[in-house]
């Protein structure tokens, strides 16, 4: 287990080497020079060089690309182009939304999709399995944002028992503001996200009840919950927890066009506003960031499947193997 | 998008003229507005929703249009104050001599005023303000008009004296966006040292900016405690939020789509205020077809401007047909200089040699109310036998494209600020209007002893540009401030994007 | 990463226990989602030849209510509803189609390399797949659109790009598993040629599993492409999109609903066509692949 984990945590490195570099390219691929942003109508050549030479976007790119390296191993983010503000604590600031919005909607959608998959697995042949299947069918095909949409105008435009957006000013001081204002976002990805979850539960669910152990198991006499309790659970649980660590890095990014939705102060909203202005710092702080939190969920997904699944000792993720 | 080109033009600089009263007494609370009302509690904190959040806190490091919505006036003062009715009052200058000359200024500071970290105001942190924004490193778009001033010199404590190269009648309404700013003060971009009735309480990014009031002030406290600036990304988002009680007033509506939910609702009040914000389609001026300013007119009377209002704006906003808002002093109206009519489009089409019309391009901003008011275009001017190509290009782009390289035929776009009908007489300005006897005009107007002088300048150049047709103004914005009918004493022009919070009082 | 790690859905299978069940159920499952779908599809053909009004067509008059001759009425510029949304049925189609073609191509041909290359090779295209997955989709989309402009064309690229990453790690897979049989070794030894290999063997023991899973990513495309339209990275107006009307519309949703729910129910109705097409082809192309895993 631990040259596993080295080989692991090597892999996870790399990745993320990788990921800056490639993001680095990226960025400076854009066109248009953000000093451009910088400067308002009447800018002389003189004020348009400064800019340039005050944001380095003058220096070739080998060298801003050696800077760039150094600041991110020393997780230094650079300076906004626009808000002349260090990227690292703005970053850190909006964290404090985005991160609790993915967990608590996460959680949600788990809570619903678990115990709904099951059922819908499980009695197939009443009612309301086909049911449930067409809801969730139903699910991963509505845009989250248009749930967003219909539930703002439905709790806080019509019945008035809901906020419509926004975040309070004193973040989380007081923890039951800042909780109200996130109940309808968190709905709409739970929602969304519950759907496709609901399909995994559910196939994974279908494999165990058909396989070969658990009817030797109920031949033998265990009652049904018991089998499934003993052997089920942890078989059926390995494919779900690595669709649980993708959709939580997709939850995670998805705040994108939830927060926009929501005006929220979050990652995602910071991100949209920075790639629209060319704020190539934020941009890449904010993409950094984000890599670096989908790469860490994936590295903690295949160590969890690992320690519930026996058969995969011994083998690398599968990528890298 | 929007707000990025906005702000562009909303720091953009209007040369302009002092009204000759100067003599006023600013006392600390001389927004005119709406009426008091009659209780109200002055421990009450203002919700307040804009779209325009700052970028960082320095207005001469692109703070951009938003730290003038938040801090003009409430933060920080200028040495004069430009009412909301478009006024210029004295302000921390209490007093003030122009030489016989003309060129020598001498202004005297107000006694007992504070900075907000208790350093008292002195001549000293005057001059550092001002060369702050005619400072090497400036981004202040204002830097160019004080061009003008050769020395700044301070004889005593509470005595400035500059002197200007030429003569300059907008000298003093120019020095009402100056920030007077303590010259010890550090962290510009993040923290604040001025002298107006709030200080700055905390500034989450993205999201709100809470202004507390200064028990320091030296002049009528504000008859709110606190106002907090919420910074919404759509006028959605923002709407939403005034419905829901989220924000109190709303400083510039943006779209008229929510409005109806306001206008038959008690709970509200939409006020109806002037604009100085001019939707134009400009045309480069230099180039055929519309060096000829046959065609220009042509253009002009084949589009149904009207119509056009009332699509994007409903029963709200005006038609102008110069660069003049009415609250502009040489203002007049000039929509029947180039009327709508086909026939006469057509005929001036015919004697320009285009009889059966021509093809061009027009770049076209990719945010509302561009693209809308370009298909519109394009569909009026086929019925004269124009083809208008719409080339949607980004904010970014048009900058380069049309603002710095003059690369293009014809484009659309919204000039904010009042007074800037003076940028006709700048054959370098991007739409290359080239006229020596209106650039004439306005360089004697700048230069003109009295606003009488300086205002028949001004409507002479406004009648010859409307006779050439150098661009087409298409409409007047409106300005809607929506409010929740609690609140009353909120500015209702946000003239060049301030808004004074200090008066406002919630019952 | 993981084993399950292959695009979803493919995992998402009927519980039925013998193969001719699952055959009739994926044909009825087909036949609905061709009904949802073909509508869809049949209201974007009817438009590239008739539409009620003109689509720049201003006349109608701010939010008119539904009824003639504006039979669900119009938007606040006065454009006809239905115009709109027979045009923004085309857009969609148009996005949809566009990049699950452009993504097929480079993944297919992506996940062939790596499934043929030596080890080293492919060890290095999987870990670069795995990082491109990394960027969702709509933030890959959101640059490439930042890089170019905002335009139809750069969605469908910025929607295409991200899918290949996905097609391409399945397509490996699924080369890895025919090449791993031992008939293929077999064939190798005889001395068959690579592409004929790729021809005879490869390809079409792997194009039913492909064909599903693009059809589910059509699905995800037509989302995708409303999201950035929703942002306002898609097309620019004036084109009509779903996306943007829902935008557009969110400033009226109380006073003129249609307009803020009819789009929203036409991309339901044609992502859960799709979804269903690509289920009942699963069902039918291959309904053992379940037990043969």
């Amino acid at each position: 287990m631990t040259t596993y984990l080295l080989r692991r945590m090597a892999f996870l490195v790399i990745s993320l080497l990788l990921a800056s570099t490639v993001l680095f390219l990226l960025l400076r691929l854009l066109p248009g020079d953000p000093a451009n942003s910088l400067l308002s109508v009447g800018a002389s050549p003189e004020q348009i060089a400064a800019a340039r030479h005050q944001i380095g976007s003058d220096r070739p790119l080998p060298e801003q690309f050696v800077t760039w390296l150094g600041q991110m191993a020393t997780f230094d983010l650079g300076t906004s182009f626009i808000s002349t503000l260090p990227v690292g604590p703005e970053i850190a600031s909006r964290l404090v939304v985005t991160v609790p919005l993915t967990l608590l909607a996460f959680l949600l959608a788990v809570v619903v999709a678990v115990p709904v998959g099951f059922v819908a697995a499980h009695r197939s042949n009443r009612w309301y399995g086909p049911l449930l299947n067409g809801v969730s069918q139903l699910g991963i095909a509505v845009p989250v944002f248009w749930v967003g949409m219909l539930l703002i105008a439905a709790f806080a435009l019509y019945f008035h028992i809901l906020p419509a957006g926004g975040f309070p000013q004193d973040d989380w001081t007081n923890p039951g503001d800042a909780l109200t204002s996130l109940v309808l976002p968190v709905v709409t990805i739970a929602l969304v996200m519950s759907a496709s979850l609901i399909r995994y539960v559910r196939s994974a669910t279908v494999d165990v009840l058909d396989s070969d152990y658990l009817r030797t198991f109920r031949a033998l006499g265990s009652s049904f919950t018991m089998a499934m309790w003993r052997h089920g659970l942890r078989n059926a649980a390995v494919p779900v927890v690595s669709i649980l660590g993708i959709e939580l890095a997709t939850t995670f990014l998805g705040a994108v066009v939830v927060e926009s939705v929501f005006a929220l102060p979050g990652l995602g909203s910071m991100l949209a506003k920075a790639i629209a202005q060319h704020d190539y710092p934020i941009v890449q702080g904010v993409l950094f960031v984000s890599t670096f939190g989908v790469l860490v969920i994936g590295f903690i997904a295949d160590l969890v499947q690992r320690l519930i699944d026996p058969r995969l000792r011994g083998t690398l993720s599968r990528s890298a193997r | 998008m929007n707000r990025k080109t906005t702000s562009l033009f909303g720091a953009a600089i209007a040369l302009a003229l002092a009204l000759t009263a100067c003599g006023g007494t600013g006392d600390g609370a001389g927004t005119k507005s709406t009426s008091p009302a009659s209780s109200s509690n002055t421990d009450a904190t203002i919700g307040i929703g804009s779209l325009y959040e700052p970028q960082n806190l320095d207005n001469t490091a692109g703070g951009g249009q938003g730290v003038t919505e938040a801090f003009n006036g409430n933060v920080y003062e200028g040495l004069f104050r430009l009412t909301d009715d478009g006024k210029v009052e004295n302000l921390l200058a209490k007093d003030y001599k122009v030489g016989s000359d003309g060129l020598t200024y001498t202004f005297t500071l107000r006694d007992g005023v504070k900075f907000h970290s208790g350093d008292p105001l002195t001549s000293a942190d005057v001059k550092y303000s001002i060369e702050k924004v005619t400072a090497d490193g400036s981004q202040s778009a204002r830097k160019s008009s004080f061009a003008v001033i050769k020395k700044i010199e301070t004889p005593d404590d509470h005595t400035v004296t500059v002197t200007l190269s030429s003569k300059s009648i907008s000298f003093v309404y120019n020095l009402s966006y100056i920030w007077i700013i303590n010259d010890q003060a550090k962290n510009l971009a993040t923290t604040e040292d001025g002298t107006g009735p709030y200080k700055l309480g905390t500034w989450k990014r993205g999201a709100s900016l809470t202004l507390d009031r200064f028990p320091g002030y030296w002049g009528t406290a504000a008859t709110n405690k606190q106002v907090v600036f919420h910074y919404y990304t759509d006028a959605t988002a923002l709407n939403n939020a005034l419905l829901t009680n989220a924000v109190d007033v709303v400083t510039s509506e943006q779209s008229p789509d929510a409005l109806a939910q306001f206008a038959n609702n008690a709970n509200y009040k939409v006020n109806n205020g002037h604009s100085t914000t001019k939707l134009l389609l400009a045309f480069n001026d230099r180039k055929a077809p519309f060096d000829k300013p046959l065609v220009r007119k042509a253009v002009t009377s084949a589009i149904d401007n009207k119509k056009l209002l009332n699509s994007i704006w409903g029963e709200y906003g005006t038609l102008i047909g110069s660069m003049v808002p009415p609250t502009d002093p040489w203002y007049e109206d000039l929509t029947k200089v180039n009327p709508y009519d086909l026939n006469l489009a057509k005929k001036q089409l015919a004697d320009a040699g285009y009889p059966s019309g021509f093809s061009f391009t027009l770049d076209t901003p990719n945010y509302d109310p561009h693209p809308t008011a370009a298909t519109f275009i394009k569909s009026e001017l086929a019925k004269v036998g124009i083809t208008v190509k719409i080339n949607v290009i980004t904010a970014d782009e048009w900058y380069t494209k049309v603002y710095k390289n003059r690369d293009f035929a014809a484009t659309m776009q919204e000039h904010v600020n009042d007074r800037d009908v003076v940028w006709y007489g700048d054959p370098e300005f991007y739409w290359g209007y080239d006229n020596p006897q209106v650039t004439a005009w306005v360089k004697q107007a700048e230069e003109s002893d009295t606003a009488e002088a300086q205002t028949e300048l001004l409507k002479k150049v406004n009648q010859q540009i409307a006779a050439d047709a150098a661009s087409d103004w298409l409409y007047l914005y409106p300005q809607i401030v929506v409010a929740s009918s609690k609140l009353s004493g909120y500015p209702l022009n946000g003239l060049n994007s301030q808004f004074y919070a200090y008066g406002i009082k919630k019952a | 990463m993981s084993q399950t790690n292959i695009p979803g859905p493919i995992k998402a299978t009927d519980p039925d226990s013998t193969v001719p069940a699952a055959r009739r159920r994926g044909s009825a499952t087909l036949l609905i989602g061709c009904v949802l779908a073909g509508a869809v599809v049949a209201v974007a053909i009817v438009s590239l030849f008739w539409v009620p009004f003109a689509p720049e067509d201003t006349s109608g008059g701010r939010l008119a209510p539904p009824g003639p001759p504006h039979l669900l009425g119009t938007d606040k510029l006065g454009r006809d509803l239905l115009t709109q949304l027979m045009i923004g049925a085309r857009v969609a189609l148009t996005a949809g189609i566009g990049s699950v073609a452009l993504g097929g191509i480079l993944g297919v041909a992506g996940g062939l390399l790596a499934g043929f290359a030596t080890r080293w090779l492919d060890d290095t295209i999987s870990a670069l797949l795995d990082i491109l997955i990394a960027f969702p989709t709509l933030l890959l989309a959101m640059l490439v659109v930042a890089a170019r402009e905002a335009s139809l064309s750069s969605a469908i690229l910025a929607i295409g790009l991200a899918m290949s990453a996905i097609v391409a790690r399945l397509t490996r897979v699924l080369v890895k598993r025919v090449l791993a049989q031992d008939y293929i070794t077999a064939s190798r030894t005889s001395g068959t040629s690579w592409p004929r290999v790729v021809a005879e063997h490869v390809l079409p023991n792997i194009w039913p599993t492909l064909l599903v899973n693009l059809a589910l990513q059509l699905g995800l495309a037509v989302l995708a492409e409303a999201s950035l339209s929703y942002l306002g990275l898609g097309a620019p107006p004036p084109n009509a999109s779903w996306g943007r009307m829902l935008q557009e519309a969110q400033a009226t949703v109380l006073t003129a609903p249609l307009g803020a729910i009819a789009p929203g129910v036409l991309l339901v109705v044609l992502v859960v066509g799709v979804n269903l097409v690509a289920d009942g082809l699963r069902d039918v192309a291959d309904p053992t692949r379940r037990r043969t895993r």
